[in-house]
């Protein structure tokens, strides 16, 4: 669904899930953990270098940073002029701080790098084979269950909406004015899509009893760690160690 | 209202993790002390799913256009469902379109989860007597807007007593109203969306509404 076709032959789209989804939120909560400015460049360096080894295009990235970057740039452009004590310039009656600078670098620098890894790791690995990792590193059965049904019927339910959207606007809907018609409208197509999901899924169960849902052992998730995924998962602790390690001695 | 990746230290991601830990094994220990609890996840996945869509849909509020959050509609209909609902939803929203983040999937289940939860507890209220329109309508409207509106205060009290910068208590204090106050439209449009939906689901399939 997410991984992307161009990334199927680098080095990472064949590493095991479970060490690539472990090392992913090692790296980003060690990242998250950063607040000292000089160590910002070394972030950066450690995602630069990710990204060029995964063999993703640079569009790939480009693309999915688009909506979040909007809460983002909003904190951005708003913190070098409402926090800190420390002016360095002045726009009008704007006053920007050294410190509101310092932070609006650091919220950036982190979600960019987050925000990075994350999409590296998830392009160079099918959604479905991520569920499966989050399974066999003990995720309950309930959520991995639910995130295979809903992997499968998104674009199933996906499709329904925007079949009946269309059928909406042919009959004159347009959706861009404000009022209680418009939202009245909206919740009957929220409550179609209702009712079509409910009467579908128990045909849905009906059909997965019948193939044995609930009385079958899981079977095993076929991962299989190589010398090379032990490799890179103890490179990945070690820098997570070296930047909380120097983040708390510059802090210090 | 899901909080990117970068903004928030470390100490409160994890926490969020952890509350959403708490709070999913809560969920998942009330769902399998049902007969079957493997009877209702085909139900719960796919209303996952349509919720997943239907948080898509774009109302527009002039100048701009607010998407749903539907936390109370989930609350409403999924029951303790809506929490591993609410996850999973949260991690395809972060890995598909880059909302929200990895590192604040826990702290933005709390954000949504927590007052869904709340909806699920106050639709509940409709039972205590026959339901008809007005009474379905009216727990609705309570349940929508109520989870909205928790949500969008969790949401600011999290994300402006946490950024990386030292605002004073009084300017901290402001903007945490000023975002509150710029998602009252939000509150009323999900509110109004929870009421019309509960009442549609009321009249064509009244079952629904028993949650699942």
């Amino acid at each position: 669904m997410i991984c992307c076709q161009s990334s199927q032959n680098s080095c990472f789209s064949r590493l095991d899930p479970r060490f690539k989804l472990i090392s992913l939120f090692i790296l980003a909560f060690s990242f998250s953990f950063v607040s000292e400015p000089k160590l910002l460049p070394a972030m950066l360096v450690l995602t630069m270098a990710a990204f060029c080894l995964s063999g993703l295009p640079g569009s790939y990235i480009l693309k999915r940073l688009k909506i979040p970057s909007i809460i983002v740039l909003a904190l951005v452009f708003t913190l070098p002029v409402i926090s800190g004590e420390t002016p360095v310039a002045s726009l009008g009656f704007l006053t920007i701080t050294l410190e509101g600078l310092a932070a609006s670098a650091l919220v950036a620098v982190r979600f960019l790098c987050i925000i990075t890894l994350a999409l590296i790791i998830l392009g160079t690995t099918p959604v479905q084979t991520c569920v499966r990792a989050f399974q066999a590193l003990r995720l309950p059965w309930i959520m991995a269950d639910m995130a295979l049904l809903v992997i499968r019927y998104i674009e199933v339910i996906g499709s329904d909406y925007r079949r009946m959207r269309t059928s909406m606007v042919l009959r004159g809907f347009s959706g861009q004015r404000t009022g209680i018609k418009t939202l009245k409208t909206m919740s009957w197509l929220i409550g179609s899509l209702v009712v079509r999901g409910v009467e579908r899924s128990d045909r849905i169960y009906r059909a997965m009893r019948v193939r044995g849902y609930g009385n079958l052992s899981p079977g095993s998730h076929g991962f299989k760690a190589t010398k090379l995924d032990i490799l890179i998962f103890s490179a990945v602790i070690m820098l997570a160690a070296l930047l909380v390690g120097l983040e708390l001695h510059l802090g210090s | 209202m899901h909080i990117p990746d970068g903004i928030l230290p470390l100490p409160v991601t994890l926490g969020g993790y952890a509350a959403t830990v708490g709070l999913a094994w809560f969920s998942i220990y009330m769902i399998k002390r049902r007969q079957d609890p493997r009877e209702n996840i085909p139900k719960a996945s796919l209303l996952t799913a349509v919720f997943f869509t239907a948080s898509l849909i774009h109302i527009p509020v002039p100048p701009v256009s607010v998407h749903l959050v539907l936390g109370g509609l989930m609350g409403a209909l999924l029951g303790f469902y809506a929490i591993p609902a609410i996850i999973i939803g949260l991690f395809f929203q972060a890995v598909m379109f880059g909302h929200g983040g990895l590192t604040t999937l826990g702290i933005n289940t709390i954000i949504i989860g927590t007052p869904a939860l709340l909806a699920h507890y106050i639709f509940r209220f409709r039972n205590t007597a026959p339901a008809d329109p007005k009474r379905t309508g009216f727990f609705g409207f309570l349940a929508g807007s109520t989870a909205i509106a928790l949500s969008v205060t969790i949401f600011s009290v999290v994300l402006f007593t946490n950024i990386p910068a030292h605002m004073d208590p009084e300017t901290e204090m402001t903007a945490i109203l000023l975002l509150i106050a710029a998602h009252v439209p939000l509150m009323i449009i999900e509110g109004i969306i929870t009421c019309m939906t509960a009442v549609f689901l009321l009249r064509v399939s009244p079952g629904i509404l028993d949650g699942v």
